[in-house]
């Protein structure tokens, strides 16, 4: 059985820099691999050729044994929607023109959901899943706090039910409970959906506590990895 | 009489829904020479405290109480005389570093600009610069003067602003998150950067921060902010060592390295205070006395600090 997420070989240069010279990562499902290395080590670069924001120079990234970069438009929608990413900044991940409740709702409406429920209700369900209340979804992100817009981009990735989910410094930018918080929900929904993450960070002591394995990035390759 | 004596501050925001009370009754002093922190999760009230000294706050801002900064009356000062301090007695080196140059701009006309400003030579602003950069441990300062913010790192940046705040010679620094978003790398830098304008220029800073490890480097003593009070206020070592409000042994919970125990439930609504203490419903040592009578402050075991637990 193949890994859920394997990277083989990855090259990605920006104008003369390259910075990243081979990397090999695996993911087993429901594992949750932490990335580590410093600002400017590639790590976030790693997690955009991951979801298609980057288009690495060579090497390969299978999902499920298949190859992303083999696959034509119509195989990449598909695979899509199960691979997803938390960004690092909150500040900027949600529409700022959009209630939460319309940022929850417009994935629902792009891939539909099919579990019975109205919209409302699955809405309902997906903010309960977070942590958070009712009276969130009418605020506009500029009345939410960072912990609270991260739980709602959870909340939106969560709503099209992702198997994979680059999590890039998803609390670097929070307050030390609120990054408690939020790491437990992570763990929580990991628990009950059976997700996998690559949780980029540059702080080692939230590695070790919430990672499986940790991948350290080193000069554009992997220098090792150890279990947590 | 002390450097800077906060009284009695609130601040409340007049917003549609209602009268948001950002700060309720901040009273602390800080001396000459001191490094105060003030800690706190986001929406504490934390940056609203350094802007209300440095009377930056939006319009729709109400500010009652005193600010005495050495013998003025901040809060009653007219707007010349406010203008001469700001910056000059009181500098700020903003929490987005980034956000805070202007990306179209070299390095080399941002400062000039802050000296024009200021009514100072440029050719001589610049000078004290290049010196300050120098001193703050930056090479090659002649070079980054000549960049464009982008080819600067974060923690670069950061000493262009430190070194911008600092060649006014200001009696106060205030800093604004300074960690915030840095990896340990550049945090490390940051510490020796805040470390050696202590020891060298011999500022009194004032502190925000959430980053617990910084403050308790930094900071000779802090306040621990909830909801808009101080819960908890005194010796770094005291507080963050040996703490005693249950909200600041909760924040040291929340760190991985004490088994990241996250803080559950939420901040009460700032429009509608509830009746007792702030921090009743996320408490876990929390009795019916809490419910219905707000805690006043206290003295234990060399903190001050508001429960009723003491």
């Amino acid at each position: 059985m193949p890994p859920l997420l394997r990277i083989k070989n990855l090259v990605k240069t920006f104008e003369d820099n390259k910075v990243l010279n081979g990397i090999d990562i695996d993911v087993e499902k429901g594992e949750t691999l932490g990335l580590f290395g410093n600002s400017g080590s590639g790590k976030t670069t790693v997690g955009r050729c991951i979801v298609g924001l980057e288009k690495p120079d060579s090497g390969s990234i299978f999902f499920k044994g298949n190859d992303l970069r083999a696959m034509n438009r119509r195989e990449k929608k598909k695979v899509r929607p199960q691979i997803q990413m938390i960004f690092q900044h909150p500040e900027v991940s949600l529409n700022p023109r959009m209630k939460a409740f319309d940022s929850l709702v417009e994935p629902l409406k792009i891939h539909g959901w099919d579990d019975g429920y109205s919209l409302e209700n699955k809405v309902e369900e997906l903010i309960n899943l977070v942590g958070l209340r009712r009276e969130h979804l009418a605020r506009y992100p500029a009345h939410l706090s960072g912990g609270e817009i991260q739980r709602i981009v959870l909340a939106r990735i969560l709503s099209i039910n992702p198997e994979f989910i680059v999590a890039d410094e998803p609390t670097s930018m929070l307050d030390v409970s609120v990054q408690a918080q939020v790491l437990r929900i992570m763990e929580k929904i990991q628990q009950e959906k059976g997700v996998s993450y690559l949780l980029i960070s540059h702080d080692i002591d939230v590695l070790r506590k919430v990672c499986h394995r940790i991948a350290f990035l080193k000069n554009g390759r992997i220098s090792g990895v150890e279990n947590a | 009489m002390s450097y800077l004596n906060v009284s009695s501050v609130c601040v409340d925001f007049l917003t549609e829904n209602g009268s948001v009370k950002a700060v309720n009754d901040i009273s602390f002093e800080m001396n000459k020479g001191e490094t105060f922190g003030i800690i706190g999760e986001s929406g504490s009230g934390k940056s609203v405290i350094t802007q209300a000294i440095l009377r930056l706050l939006p319009s729709n801002a109400v500010v009652s109480g005193k600010i005495f900064f050495e013998s003025e009356d901040l809060l009653s000062i007219d707007n010349k005389k406010m203008r001469q301090i700001r910056g000059r007695e009181i500098s700020l080196i903003p929490q987005n570093p980034a956000g805070s140059l202007n990306p179209l701009l070299k390095n080399k006309l941002q400062v000039a600009e802050v000296f024009e400003v200021m009514g100072v030579n440029k050719k001589e602003g610049i000078k004290s610069v290049l010196g300050m950069l120098k001193n703050l441990l930056m090479k090659e300062p002649a070079h980054i003067l000549e960049n464009y913010p982008h080819e600067l790192s974060g923690g670069m940046k950061q000493r262009l602003l430190a070194a911008m705040c600092l060649s006014y010679k200001p009696s106060l620094l205030v800093a604004d998150e300074p960690t915030k978003g840095l990896d340990s790398f550049s945090k490390k830098g940051t510490l020796d950067l805040f470390r050696h304008m202590k020891r060298e220029h011999g500022n009194s800073m004032l502190v925000i921060t959430h980053d617990l490890d910084f403050a308790l480097e930094i900071c000779d003593r802090v306040a621990v902010m909830y909801a808009g009070q101080i819960v908890e206020i005194g010796a770094v070592t005291n507080v963050l060592k040996n703490p005693s409000h249950p909200y600041t042994k909760a924040l040291l919970n929340a760190l991985p390295r004490n088994g990241l125990i996250p803080l559950n439930g939420h901040t009460p609504s700032r429009i509608n205070l509830p009746e007792g203490c702030l921090f009743y419903t996320r408490c876990n040592l929390r009795s019916d006395k809490c419910g219905s009578e707000r805690p006043v402050t206290k003295s234990n075991k060399g903190v001050i600090v508001r429960c009723h637990l003491y």
